[in-house]
């Protein structure tokens, strides 16, 4: 389905022998939110330390309350910190997200309904001031990177939970971001569905060698997806493992049933703390 | 059996079942009334009577028929209100974009915005005209105080409901406040504002026409007092009436199909 010749001129594929420069660096990260009640503050997240390279897939894996949407949500600058550093490229979060350096993939797709599709990927290179021609032009190439050519000129509503995530991550990458922030994306999909964007979103990661932030509560897809696994316990939540994930990439949907990848998934599972 | 039970379930039937039984009271009014009538002319005529009197040829006034009379005054009581609906909508969509662009006004404007709402038309038209000493101005204004208020509620309701996601993405993006306003907030509240419209529209023409009563000079409501008070023959007030209705009705339907043609995805979402 992803037709990946036509982002022929985002290709920069990774020349294996050079090291990979840091992209993303967290050190000693906390993040409170204040009680409603009046009561302690709640901890969202404790002393976070993570490091992450140019170009690595990385989930961001737990239970519901383990802080890992408030994590991606602190780098991509909608949340505040409370203490600690986080650095993207050397910046703070808040001058990277002015730089719209940052490509976001809600867990629902937040499509403007009042827009057709075209339009609808087509919305942050208006407010990128691109030219007309350009975007128009990168429009098309887009929706062939998802294979929704067909489909430019509906509205949102008409389109299936699958093809709507399509346009979501379509207009995520339309302003060519240096770092995808995927929150949940495929949480609400059928299983058939969602693993064939998996399997469109590691082509497309491949060629375009962009650095991925996935988070997801589901320990099969974060080892299927990723170079690492950030492991994160609630209570108050913390980064309990890091796990690498060396299967061999590309990656077929049969690798999900080897012994290796069930192996990968069982230690995932025994990192989790306090559940 | 089940073919009888849907066609009775259906929507057609039951509004039929309504209008037969309207007409039936109606018919049933009029014999009463006509049985005990103290006036030249019947109060409550037959229906097809009425519409007997919108065809005939006879003249009301030496020039013109009494549908010809109705008519030509519907033209100036539109007018009216649709100026005064025009003026109303723009103001409500500036003080629900003021309002939300800045809390304190919300907080400040909005109870006293309750308060013009909750004065009767009628109350309010005398001090209108006493301000402004014209009495076509200030069934305009009238039209556009109608107008306003469910307009500005509805449209701030509409800029209140826009979901924190589509806020987020604007943020993400680093959008500028005008940039958020133009491709979302406005387009996102379109359709509460066309609500407000809706319910404004006829409240604006039944504004314009009970101003019109209050003094004289063309207009629906003018004639329909005269008509009222025997100065001319019953069924220009009964004229009225049902046209001043159809009028409502179709000043909604217009708005719908504004909505429509300026919104299209929402036209195929009916579909």
């Amino acid at each position: 389905m992803a037709n990946l010749e036509i982002i022929e001129d985002e290709f920069k594929e990774r020349d294996a022998s050079l090291p990979r420069e840091t992209e993303i660096k967290i050190e000693n990260l906390c993040v409170t939110f204040p009680d409603k009640n009046g009561g302690e503050p709640i901890i969202a997240l404790s002393n976070v330390n993570l490091e992450i390279k140019q170009g690595e897939f990385i989930s961001l894996l737990g239970p519901s309350g383990c802080g890992k949407t408030t994590l991606l949500r602190t780098i991509a600058n909608l949340q505040d910190q409370t203490s600690g550093d986080i650095l993207v490229r050397g910046l703070s979060p808040r001058e990277i997200r002015l730089q719209k350096k940052y490509g976001i993939v809600f867990q629902s797709p937040v499509l403007y309904e009042w827009r057709t599709v075209r339009r609808n990927v087509c919305m942050p290179m208006e407010l990128l001031g691109m030219p007309k021609k350009d975007r128009t032009a990168r429009v098309t190439k887009m929706l062939e990177l998802v294979g929704l050519m067909e489909f430019g000129e509906k509205y949102p509503h008409e389109l299936s939970g699958g093809m709507q995530q399509r346009v979501n991550i379509a207009r995520a990458l339309a302003i060519r971001p240096e770092i995808l922030l995927m929150d949940e994306p495929f949480s609400a999909l059928d299983e058939f569905t969602k693993e064939k964007l998996h399997e469109d979103l590691l082509k497309i990661w491949k060629k375009t060698n962009k650095t991925i932030l996935f988070v997801t509560h589901n320990i099969q897809e974060a080892v299927y997806l990723s170079d690492r696994v950030v492991v994160l316990s609630p209570h108050p939540g913390r980064v309990s493992a890091v796990v690498d994930i060396n299967l061999e990439r590309p990656r077929p949907i049969a690798i999900k049933e080897s012994q290796e990848f069930n192996a990968l998934v069982s230690k995932v599972r025994n990192s989790f703390e306090g559940v | 059996m089940i073919q009888i039970k849907k066609v009775l379930s259906s929507k057609y039937i039951v509004t039929l079942v309504w209008v037969i039984g309207l007409i039936i009271l109606w018919e049933i009014g009029a014999t009463v009334i006509a049985g005990s009538k103290r006036s030249p002319e019947n109060i409550l005529p037959h229906l097809h009577q009425i519409i007997q009197s919108v065809f005939t040829t006879n003249k009301v006034n030496g020039t013109q028929t009494a549908f010809q009379m109705v008519l030509s005054n519907t033209g100036t009581t539109l007018l009216r209100a649709g100026i005064g609906f025009v003026i109303g909508a723009g103001i409500g969509f500036l003080l629900a974009l003021l309002m939300n662009l800045f809390l304190p006004i919300e907080k400040i404007l909005f109870p006293y915005l309750m308060m013009i709402q909750m004065i009767p038309i009628l109350g309010m038209a005398p001090i209108v005209l006493a301000i402004t000493k014209d009495i076509n101005k200030s069934r305009i204004i009238i039209a556009a105080i109608l107008t306003f208020y469910p307009v500005a509620t509805n449209t701030l309701a509409g800029f209140q409901s826009v979901a924190k996601e589509k806020h987020e993405l604007m943020y993400s993006l680093a959008a500028s406040k005008f940039e958020i306003y133009r491709k979302l907030m406005i387009p996102s509240s379109l359709p509460y504002f066309f609500t407000g419209l809706k319910i404004s529209a006829p409240m604006a023409i039944t504004a314009a026409i009970l101003v019109d009563t209050l003094q004289g000079g063309a207009g629906l409501g003018t004639v329909l007092s005269q008509s009222l008070k025997h100065a001319t023959t019953i069924y220009i007030f009964w004229q009225i009436v049902f046209l001043s209705a159809m009028i409502g009705i179709l000043s909604f339907y217009f708005m719908l199909l504004l909505e429509q043609t300026v919104s299209p995805y929402k036209k195929k979402k009916k579909k």
